[in-house]
């Protein structure tokens, strides 16, 4: 079964891309072969123009993944430090650091409870904390808002508002049109593994229309 | 340190981590510590044969040697109990999505796993002969060293079980993994046995007798091939009463070692083609 086919496009540095389609289309694929999860059996992908197939191209990438699942004995804190160790970041910079992201993500008082008694918005949120250890430039996120109640939704945008102001490129995967809408300035969308079109979400939206009717308009034919 | 080795030691370190911490560790802990305790009973006693007191330092040099090998065979299994579901649960906990969407390679991440379940199940084994070493010195007040030193050889044997186990388990269901690995070591055992037995006159006379070739060379070329988990742990048990091994006692020992790193290149090159979710 070919799942992502003659699918090309760039994220240029800064920009705030979402990449939508309906279910099956071929999106968390794609996601999967740009941090070299899933190799492609033709194509290439790059980061900063490494290839994918290099971890060097991961060095400054953030992924959350979609249903973000933690060991359930480790702690949302123990959690966030094994990602900085992991990035080799020093102890006292990775404690300094896993302490503002818990702060950033709406955590604290919580951070040292088992993940096990996490719910999925809470886990939700340490996988994106974990996606912010080490500052990536890069941030990869695979249906971010899943599982989360409307306070957190909007938690969520708020922080990835910010860090589209702080120029981190932000590469998001998600069904969520209204909240794409609001972060996003650019999008793809794409349909049973094909690439139908790629632009400014500004120039995607006629006036009157939504998101949601262009993606309808386009999937639908 | 490079980045490379700080990445595998980091990994090393969750494995043996979330490893020790597992109910299924601490019960094997809790099995040996009283296999050992259990033991020690045998210095205690006095044997006879035929109405002889039998001679206290051989008695308990064959006993040292009889639990040396039981223990090494016991790690062996609990090497392998250990590597079944360590990728597994590294999946279905999302650790695996975590570290490599981080600059880790799939060979960091491999030699991680590996050498963090080759230490701990390398320092339960070792613990375990310390135990019995340290019973020896106190209940006969007799130091036997090179049992520790022959406790050290026999970790080659661990890290064949969990590199045979990992590897396995990327194919076929975990239980169906550790099954494998251990037919492969009683298989060892018994190839021994048969090879031993078939150099007996009494077993040379039979064969003859039934027209079978004393030369068996298909037989000899996958008997010396096939890993010599067993030899290599009596090759170990050798060093502990100083016996000088020769070539032939060595040859398992080496077998082994080629054992582990093809299986580690097996292992390695399978483990690029999984798909990670």
């Amino acid at each position: 079964m070919v799942a992502v086919d003659h699918v090309s496009f760039s994220v240029q540095r800064g920009e705030s891309f979402a990449l939508l389609g309906p279910n099956g289309a071929g999106k968390t694929t794609i996601v999967k072969m740009l941090l070299d999860f899933t190799p492609p059996t033709a194509g290439t992908l790059t980061i900063n123009g490494i290839s994918s197939k290099q971890a060097a191209s991961r060095a400054s990438v953030g992924y959350l993944a979609e249903n973000c699942r933690i060991p359930p004995h480790l702690t949302g804190w123990r959690y966030l430090l094994r990602c900085a160790e992991l990035l080799n970041i020093r102890n006292d910079e990775a404690v300094e650091q896993c302490r503002r992201i818990v702060e950033k993500i709406g955590m604290q008082g919580r951070e040292h409870a088992e993940a096990s008694t996490y719910s999925k918005g809470m886990l939700q949120r340490f996988g994106l904390g974990a996606a912010l250890v080490g500052n990536p430039q890069l941030l990869i996120l695979d249906e971010p808002t899943a599982g989360l109640d409307p306070i957190g939704i909007r938690e969520i945008r708020q922080i990835l508002e910010e860090l589209k102001n702080q120029g981190t490129t932000i590469f998001l995967n998600s069904h969520w049109l209204s909240e794409v809408e609001k972060i996003c300035d650019h999008a793809a969308i794409i349909h049973r593994g094909r690439l139908l079109v790629k632009d400014k979400i500004s120039s995607l939206v006629r006036e009157g229309d939504t998101l949601e009717d262009v993606f309808i308009r386009y999937v639908k034919g | 340190m490079s980045k490379s080795r700080a990445a595998v030691l980091n990994i090393a370190k969750y494995t043996m981590a979330d490893v020790a911490r597992q109910k299924s560790f601490l019960v094997i802990l809790a099995v040996s510590v009283l296999f050992v305790f259990l033991a020690r009973g045998c210095y205690h006693g006095n044997y006879m044969v035929n109405g002889r007191e039998l001679e206290a330092a051989a008695v308990v040099g064959m006993v040292s040697k009889m639990t040396f090998q039981v223990i090494a065979a016991l790690a062996m299994m609990v090497a392998a109990l250990l590597s079944m579901r360590v990728f597994k649960r590294d999946r279905d906990e999302g650790m695996q999505a975590c570290i490599f969407s981080k600059p880790i390679t799939r060979r960091q991440y491999l030699f991680g796993k590996v050498f963090g379940l080759w230490l701990l199940s390398s320092f339960l084994m070792f613990a375990l002969h310390a135990a019995v070493f340290v019973t020896v010195l106190l209940e006969l007040h007799a130091a036997v060293p090179s049992y520790l030193g022959a406790s050290l050889l026999c970790t080659v044997n661990l890290l064949f079980a969990v590199i045979s186990v990992c590897f396995f388990s990327l194919m076929m269901p975990d239980v169906a993994a550790f099954l494998l690995s251990m037919g492969i070591g009683v298989t060892s055992f018994l190839m021994d046995g048969v090879f031993a037995i078939s150099y007996s006159p009494m077993a040379r006379a039979m064969m003859k007798g039934w027209g079978i070739p004393e030369e068996l060379t298909g037989w000899k070329i996958v008997y010396y091939l096939w890993p010599k988990i067993f030899g290599s742990q009596r090759f170990a048990a050798m060093f502990i009463h100083g016996e000088r091994p020769g070539c032939d006692e060595m040859y398992p020992f080496l077998n082994i070692v080629i054992w582990c790193v093809a299986a580690g290149a097996l292992l390695l090159w399978r483990f690029r083609k999984e798909e990670i979710s």
